[in-house]
């Protein structure tokens, strides 16, 4: 206890008694991320600069306090779960936009930065951050660098890593070292390419410099509606085979249609099974002619409508449904267990009629959000955690889910990251020594058990007994 | 599968051939083995570490020459045959192939499903996949579709023990795991054998046109090159060359001081406007001369623009790779090429504009001035480079040069970092040493 009042002593010491949190009732807020975990620190550490974080990463080695970094808290596989005991690095105070170098498209931005602020901020210089996790009003760069985040534009576009440039980071002895620069090709080793993704486990991230993109000249929304998931499944297959890579392509099914006319009543046609929503953007003519050809692809399908549109408020209506639909489950099941899994583009149809029928066999109905274009599937497993058991039988439909992915050649998550939900299934995928390859990325950037320790890799223990409880604890206004 | 043949050494599958100058590195002659599965090339590298030997993995051979000289050298690993396409579905726009395919094989059986891997390194009959991704060198079209580690989606290694790992996956979309194949692009085979790679694939534009536009200036050349960059258009690629790149290459029928290639796909609407925008940006940026290029001319002069310098009729003495923030890239070529110079060498260059490469070329016109004075030049180029904010790294020189001259660029303190690696993945130092930043 002494030990652990000491500590607290230095933290206060090195960034001022208002930013090291530590009563009891106040860490409650930090017990969380998105995920389904819980875990109570010690102490949440609020530092303003990259030497305030070194300084705390030093005091906590010497006291053998591990170390969890956090953005916003959004997460969904508990990367931001504190380690019991241990001391939360918060980075929410560090949100400054260090620098817009508008020629040559460079941001010089802190973790903390709430990702859709940066876009705001270099909007009137017809630029954007590309990366658009539907989080991204509340989480941050950090946190998409660490879980190498997607977004629904990241199919033309690519993911967070395809973004960052360069960074600065804490290493676990206190250092500050710059991984990366502003230039697009690097020396030695990309350290930079396998800090992104590494979910808070290798280095504390502390500046990011970052890519943006210029604004298209014209942008376009298409929803089609059909009948069946199926010809929506085949749409997409269609609309890829025909060389098309649009900036979005997305997809929900009845269950998902249902909900969001709920709740924001979308206006879909009665009997709808499946929504695509497709977004193309670049020239004008590419955004005409590639919009005319995936309409033409529809119609082969038989939609029940096809709707268009291209100023900005008519396509934000288009998307509101899909927006809206995270927030609308609640209005079918009192929890759901959203899983995140990748499989082949052309599995779609199989996958999802599998999901059908587990969730016939169970009796949980399944509600599947897709960013389909990069066969990124979002299936929510709907139940109530009042009824005994449900729990653990909706994580269990979750993992078979997972392991259906990997069986016809995807993988176990497509953007949400392993974490603490899924280090049991990594076996799925891989092998022990592949496994024991990545863990070696530890001792290279010499981190020990200091950084999130326990995740990302199996532990051994059985998938449904690492969970608590499967509450999501998304806001109305969420979507994913 | 072993066959044991023994003939030229690339047939010789499986047996050790003689020390034999067709697979010299830096004038080291080491003995070969090539080999045609994963098998084979685990039980190499397995029998390698366990007899001490120092072993350099080989794909066709094109840019043997990147790096520091090899502190030791006793075998290599020809991977040539190791190039069968594993898997392709053209549906799921991905493909996963050994790493010894070249890559002109690749893009053939590609573009029969009109797609393709948007990856061009110099000489693609000969260059293979995996050593493309090792030296992580790419041409003109990373411009749109960035860089070559951007379209790995999962990779199969062997390491230095001869254990296969696997990392990443098959599909677009993959947060599963370390993102371990970044560490092998462009890490030289210092950490491990990259025997299989899955890409992510694109698919061919609907048509393809591309202007060649003449300048009287560097500066002029590439403000219109930004100007591109900057505008509505995406262009495919986007290279700024000079004259004398011109006239060794004949790149293209378009004569000018400094040249600009903008390479534009796209239907037939967009492709129509996409060339009216940069017709126009060329000529509001002075341009002397704009014009298209018929098709054949245009596959030409990408093909002759991407292998430049490293094909044998351009072989230039002395070759750098420079990677700058986009807007100081005329800065150095100026500083750089019209300077002048410690040695008599002529320089030339080549810029992948917006993205920030500027590929430096030195020819000796007469005799080859004393190591000192060439590698003179280098560190005059570097500096310049450094002054901007960018890296230089030397891709070739003649092999006394090397001897005080480090190929790489400094990489600071995160060397400690990649030290630790190397003892991670290959304590014995099997793999290529000696040739990689700071001794690895
Ligand atoms: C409603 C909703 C929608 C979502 N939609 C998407 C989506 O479309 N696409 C998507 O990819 N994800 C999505 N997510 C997941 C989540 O928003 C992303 O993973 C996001 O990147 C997390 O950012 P954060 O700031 O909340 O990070 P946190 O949850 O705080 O932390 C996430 C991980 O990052 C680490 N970390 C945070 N900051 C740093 C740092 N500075 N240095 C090192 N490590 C750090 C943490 O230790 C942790 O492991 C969604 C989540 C919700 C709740």
């Amino acid at each position: 206890m002494t030990d652990q009042n000491s500590l607290i002593t230095e933290l206060k010491a090195i960034v001022g008694d208002t930013y090291v949190v530590h009563e009891p009732d106040d860490l409650i807020v930090y017990e969380y991320d998105g995920s389904v975990d819980k875990g109570l620190p010690l102490a949440v550490v609020l530092p303003d600069s990259a030497q305030d974080v070194s300084l705390v990463v030093n005091a906590a080695r010497t006291h053998r306090a591990p170390i969890v970094a956090r953005g916003a808290g959004t997460g969904l596989s508990g990367g931001a779960v504190a380690s019991e005991g241990g001391i939360v690095i918060a980075l929410t105070r560090m949100t400054r936009i260090l620098e817009v170098d508008v020629e040559n498209r460079i941001a010089v931005v802190e973790p903390g930065l709430v990702n859709l602020e940066l876009s705001n901020a270099v909007s009137g210089h017809g630029l954007y951050f590309a990366p658009d996790p539907s989080s991204q009003k509340v989480c941050t760069i950090g946190g998409n660098v660490a879980e190498n985040a997607g977004g629904p534009h990241c199919l033309a576009y690519g993911v967070t890593t395809n973004h960052v440039l360069g960074m600065e980071v804490v290493l676990a002895d206190g250092s500050i070292q710059w991984l990366g620069d502003r230039t697009r090709e690097s020396t030695g080793y990309d350290l930079r390419g396998v800090l992104v993704g590494s979910e808070g486990t290798l280095a504390i991230v502390t500046k990011v410099i970052l890519r943006l993109l210029k604004k298209p000249e014209a942008v376009k929304t298409l929803l089609a509606v059909f009948k069946e998931l199926d010809d929506a499944s085949a749409a997409v297959s269609g609309i890829i085979g025909a060389g098309i890579v649009p900036a979005a392509l997305e997809m929900m099914d009845d269950l998902c249609i249902e909900a969001a006319e709920a709740s924001v009543h979308a206006g879909y046609p009665d009997g709808a099974g499946a929504v695509l929503l497709v977004e193309v953007d670049g020239l004008s003519e590419a955004v005409e002619e590639e919009s005319e050809e995936i309409q033409r692809i529809c119609r082969q399908f038989g939609p029940m409508e096809i709707r268009t549109a291209t100023d900005a408020g008519e396509r934000e209506r288009l998307w509101a449904g899909r927006k809206g639909v995270l927030g609308a489950l609640g209005r079918l099941a009192p929890n759901y267990y959203l899983v995140d899994g990748t499989i082949p583009r052309t599995k779609l149809v199989e996958v999802l009629a599998r999901i059908k029928e587990m969730s016939v066999e169970s009796g949980f109905p399944i509600a599947n959000l897709l960013h389909a274009g990069d066969g990124n599937l979002h299936p929510s497993v709907l139940f109530d955690e009042r009824k005994p058991g449900d729990t653990k039988k909706a994580l269990e439909i979750g993992g078979r889910i997972l392991e259906l992915c990997v069986e016809v050649g995807g993988v176990l998550s497509g953007e949400h990251g392993i974490g603490l939900e899924k280090q049991e299934y990594m076996p799925l995928m891989f092998s022990e020594a592949d496994m024991n390859a990545m863990a070696r990325l530890k001792p290279a950037f010499a981190t020990g058990d200091l950084f999130n320790p326990g995740k990302v890799f199996p532990t051994g223990a059985s998938c449904a007994d690492v969970f608590q409880a499967a509450v999501s604890k998304v806001g109305p206004g969420a979507w994913i | 599968m072993v066959e044991r043949v023994f003939q030229r050494p690339a047939d010789a599958l499986g047996e050790i051939t003689n020390h034999n100058d067709a697979y010299s590195i830096d004038g080291l002659q080491p003995t070969a083995v090539c080999l045609s599965d994963l098998q084979g090339l685990s039980d190499a590298l397995s029998e390698a570490a366990k007899d001490g030997l120092a072993v350099a993995p080989w794909g066709g051979g094109t840019r043997a020459a990147i790096g520091n000289r090899p502190a030791r050298l006793d075998r290599i690993l020809d991977l040539s045959r190791l190039s069968r396409i594993v898997h392709y579905n053209p549906a799921d726009l991905t493909a996963t192939v050994e790493a010894g395919i070249s890559v002109a094989e690749l893009q053939r059986h590609l573009a029969e499903q009109g797609q393709f891997l948007a990856i061009d390194p110099p000489l693609p009959d000969r260059a293979t996949v995996g050593g493309t991704l090792a030296v992580g060198g790419s041409g003109p079209t990373k411009w749109q579709f960035g860089h070559p580690r951007d379209l790995v989606l999962g990779m199969k290694v062997v390491q230095a023990d001869g254990t296969v790992v696997s990392s990443g996956g098959q599909v677009v979309k993959n947060v599963s795991g370390y993102d371990m194949a970044r560490l092998h692009v462009g890490g030289l085979g210092t950490l491990g054998v990259i025997a299989e790679v899955s890409f992510k694939l694109t698919p061919l534009p609907q048509g393809e046109a591309t202007l060649v536009a003449a300048f009287d200036s560097t500066t002029r050349c590439l403000a219109a090159g930004l100007a591109v960059f900057h505008s509505v258009v995406t262009p495919l690629a986007l290279a700024a060359y000079d004259a004398a790149v011109d006239e060794r290459a004949h790149v293209a029928p378009v004569k000018g001081h400094h040249l600009l290639a903008v390479r534009l796909g796209g239907r037939p609407l967009t492709l129509q406007r996409a060339l009216r925008e940069c017709r126009s940006l060329c000529h509001q940026g002075g341009a002397t001369t704009v014009e298209a290029l018929g098709e054949a001319d245009a596959v030409a002069a990408w093909r002759k623009l991407a292998d430049f310098g490293w094909d044998e009729a351009t072989a230039p003495l002395m070759s750098a790779r420079a990677s700058v923030p986009p807007t100081k890239l005329a800065e150095i070529v100026e500083t750089i090429a019209n300077g002048d110079s410690p040695a008599a060498l002529r320089c030339e260059t080549l810029c992948h504009v917006g993205y920030g490469t500027a590929l430096i070329h030195w020819f000796a016109d007469g005799p080859e001035p004393p190591t000192h004075a060439i590698a003179e030049v280098a560190t005059r180029a570097r500096k310049a480079v450094h002054a901007v904010g960018g890296r230089m790294n030397i891709e070739r020189c003649p092999l006394p040069v090397k001897a005080g001259l480090d190929m790489w660029d400094q990489v600071g303190e995160p060397i400690a970092i990649m030290r630790r690696l190397k003892e991670q993945y290959d304590p014995g130092n099997v793999l290529n040493p000696g040739r990689f930043v700071g001794g690895i």
